[in-house]
């Protein structure tokens, strides 16, 4: 049943309590992932993506600093509700996550084993030593090289991509249904990055394992998801399946994010296009579409109210844009031009002799 | 890790040397001539001279350094000329006390800091959080002999439970040896856990962010265990370290606690020592404490190793 809901995130609102008041984190978001599916959610920092992964598994600290509303359901009951005794039989057994950083995530006085072996034992009513053969077995289908003796290891004796694999094993432990992973490559340099992500990929197709990807890489969502959800300080801004986002981005936002990725096809004279500014804090949230002040498309209506969640009727992407379809239109247009300049630029180095040449003359 | 403890041990050898130097030198560098000090201002010159002899205040020094240590490293740190008996046997005669008083101080304060530091950082910005504050406030700035002194009023004059004052060895029995220890241990303790409560609690705050703790909670653990197994043994450090420090300072001898409770330890026996200028004892007392002050940052040493294995395997 591939189109099953597995998880099901319905206006949530995660609240940070400080000391000058009450601010949402995460302000009304909705999005879904079914059963085997990859979903990726993109923003840049600050834009609410790693608290919405973290309210999934109710990881912040409700005592102090934290509240939630909406609702989040998942296998038929509702996380918000349930009582911490019942959310530790859903973490780590049901939804597990990995993190940004692998450096910090493992603990130094353990060994690695120690470490996968008590996630196994925790849910799971088998001897010691049948875990530490599980625990064997998942390094080893992490792709980790002699797992007999590196399950032995502590974590400074391993890289950073080893690190990750070991949270990954971690993760695996239970054969939960859902992994979240909250910027996973990250901290790990680009060819480790590629790595982990085709060992996500085909666990998510082996295992049958749903995926939430948290990123601020559109390459790596554009490689590995099937939908995408764009967040934009703490609301979703674009929702749509990958194909279609590619193809027709239509939140000035996505498509500024679209711009800042390096392409491979593009003038390598040409500086990098970034977005202007930065994401403002949560304390000065804009009245209207939060995007406004960063848009280079905004008008007055865009700064006095606030767009709707709305369906694109020719895509069926859901976007957060009162100008949504005039803006795709112009982008594609100027795909089209970059993507002749491109192809008359190579033609004409290459009679030149060579691209290489050309570039650096 | 058998490395790492040689390579400790060895470590030792040198700073051992450079503090029997210094402790050999003060002698010398306080004013006046031994000898002289001792027998008083009545003292004729052929019976200054006689005790100069005695003593080999008349050598080269680095000769008299070459002796002391010597046989001091055979266990001979001279004779007391007060006591007429062997600084070795005056100082095993004081250790007792203050090695029990140091040990039971150290359990108290232990017993306190570490569950009440742990539960302020917890529920840091609660109430328990904020008695740990007030607590620690009023540890700090009472002095240990001000409590004592309460201590005795309460419990040894008012309610008659304890002796004001005193010492018995274990042999007598572990009550009437404890039933003076107790008031003593208290203040000291009192004072010295609100000195390590501040550490675990701060200590466990900065564990408690870091990101294998998250790991820990999305695995499904309870809190109890990841509060004493992933962030007690990695708060341990600092913990271990100001735990190691206050009871190298106690071993030392709570001279004033000691006094106000008549307990015949070493901290006492450095001050009378001092007032009655008994400088073979003054030498080899504070040669050994400086001794016992190495060998427990040494022990914290090791413990660090075994906390955390990246220590081990470093260096």
């Amino acid at each position: 049943m591939p189109e099953e809901l597995l998880l099901e995130v319905k206006a949530l609102r995660t609240y940070f309590h400080t000391a000058r008041g009450k601010l949402a984190a995460v302000d009304g978001v909705s999005f879904d992932v079914k059963r085997g599916e990859i979903v990726g959610v993109v923003g840049e920092s600050g834009c609410g993506k790693s608290v919405t992964a973290q309210s999934v598994l109710r990881l912040l600290d409700e005592k102090h600093d934290v509240s939630y509303e909406g609702e989040i359901r998942f296998a038929g009951s509702n996380l918000l509700e349930l009582k911490q005794r019942q959310m530790r039989e859903i973490r780590g057994n049901e939804i597990a996550m990995i993190f940004q950083d692998p450096l910090s995530s493992l603990n130094p006085v353990y060994t690695i084993g120690e470490q996968i072996i008590e996630a196994i034992m925790l849910h799971q009513k088998i001897r010691r030593k049948e875990a530490v053969r599980k625990a064997i077995e998942l390094l080893r289908l992490t792709g980790i090289p002699s797992p007999e003796q590196r399950v032995w290891e502590y974590p400074h004796q391993l890289s950073g991509g080893m690190r990750q694999r070991v949270m990954i094993a971690i993760a695996l432990a239970c054969e939960p249904q859902l992994l979240i992973a909250d910027e996973p490559t990250t901290a790990l340099d680009v060819t480790i990055q590629a790595q982990m992500m085709e060992l996500i990929t085909e666990l998510n197709r082996k295992l049958a394992m749903s995926v939430l990807l948290i990123t601020h890489d559109l390459g790596v969502v554009a490689e590995t998801c099937q939908r995408v959800v764009v967040m934009y300080l703490g609301q979703v801004v674009e929702m749509a399946d990958v194909a279609s986002l590619f193809a027709r981005p239509l939140h000035p936002y996505t498509i500024g994010l679209m711009g800042a990725i390096p392409r491979m096809d593009s003038d390598r004279t040409q500086d990098l296009q970034a977005i202007e500014g930065s994401v403002p804090s949560l304390l000065n949230v804009p009245s209207g579409c939060r995007f406004a002040p960063r848009c280079a498309y905004a008008d007055e209506q865009c700064r006095q109210h606030m767009p709707e969640l709305k369906r694109d009727a020719a895509s069926g992407t859901m976007v957060r844009c009162w100008h949504a379809g005039t803006l795709a239109e112009a982008f594609e247009a100027t795909e089209a031009a970059i993507a002749t300049e491109t192809s008359e630029a190579a033609e004409r180095a290459e009679e030149k002799g060579g691209v290489q040449h050309a570039i650096y003359p | 890790m058998t490395a790492f403890i040689v390579k400790r041990v060895l470590s030792l050898i040198p700073i051992l040397f450079i503090m029997s130097v210094i402790v050999f030198l003060i002698i010398y560098l306080i004013p006046g001539d031994p000898a002289r000090v001792m027998l008083g201002d009545g003292a004729d010159e052929a019976t200054i001279q006689q005790l100069r002899a005695n003593m080999g205040l008349d050598q080269p020094l680095i000769l008299q350094y070459g002796q002391w240590m010597g046989s001091a490293l055979q266990g001979d740190l001279g004779d007391s000329y007060f006591l007429k008996k062997s600084v070795s046997a005056v100082i095993g005669e004081h250790l007792q006390p203050t090695l029990s008083l140091a040990l039971l101080a150290e359990l108290i304060a232990i017993a306190i800091a570490l569950p009440f530091g742990i539960w302020a950082a917890v529920n840091r910005g609660g109430w328990a959080d904020k008695a740990l504050t007030a607590y620690t406030l009023l540890g700090i700035t009472i002095p240990g002999f001000l409590l004592s002194m309460f201590l005795v009023l309460l419990f040894a004059v008012q309610l008659k439970w304890l002796p004001v004052s005193g010492y018995a060895p274990i042999s007598d029995g572990l009550w009437n040896f404890l039933k003076f220890l107790i008031l003593p241990g208290v203040s000291v303790g009192v004072v010295m856990s609100s000195v390590i409560a501040r550490i675990v609690r701060s200590s466990f705050l900065e564990v408690m962010n870091q990101g294998y703790v998250k790991t820990a909670r999305s695995k499904g653990l309870r809190e109890r265990s990841i509060v004493y197994k992933h962030i007690l043994r990695n708060a341990l450090i600092p913990i271990l370290t100001v735990i190691g420090g206050t009871f190298g300072t106690l071993l030392a001898g709570a001279a004033v606690v000691e006094s106000i409770f008549n307990i015949p330890g070493l901290g006492q026996l450095l001050v009378h020592s001092v007032s009655r200028r008994d400088y073979t004892v003054i030498q080899g007392l504070v040669l050994f404490i400086a001794f016992t002050y190495v060998l427990v940052n040494l022990v914290v040493d090791l413990l660090y190793a075994v906390v955390d294995p990246r220590i081990r395997l470093n260096k």
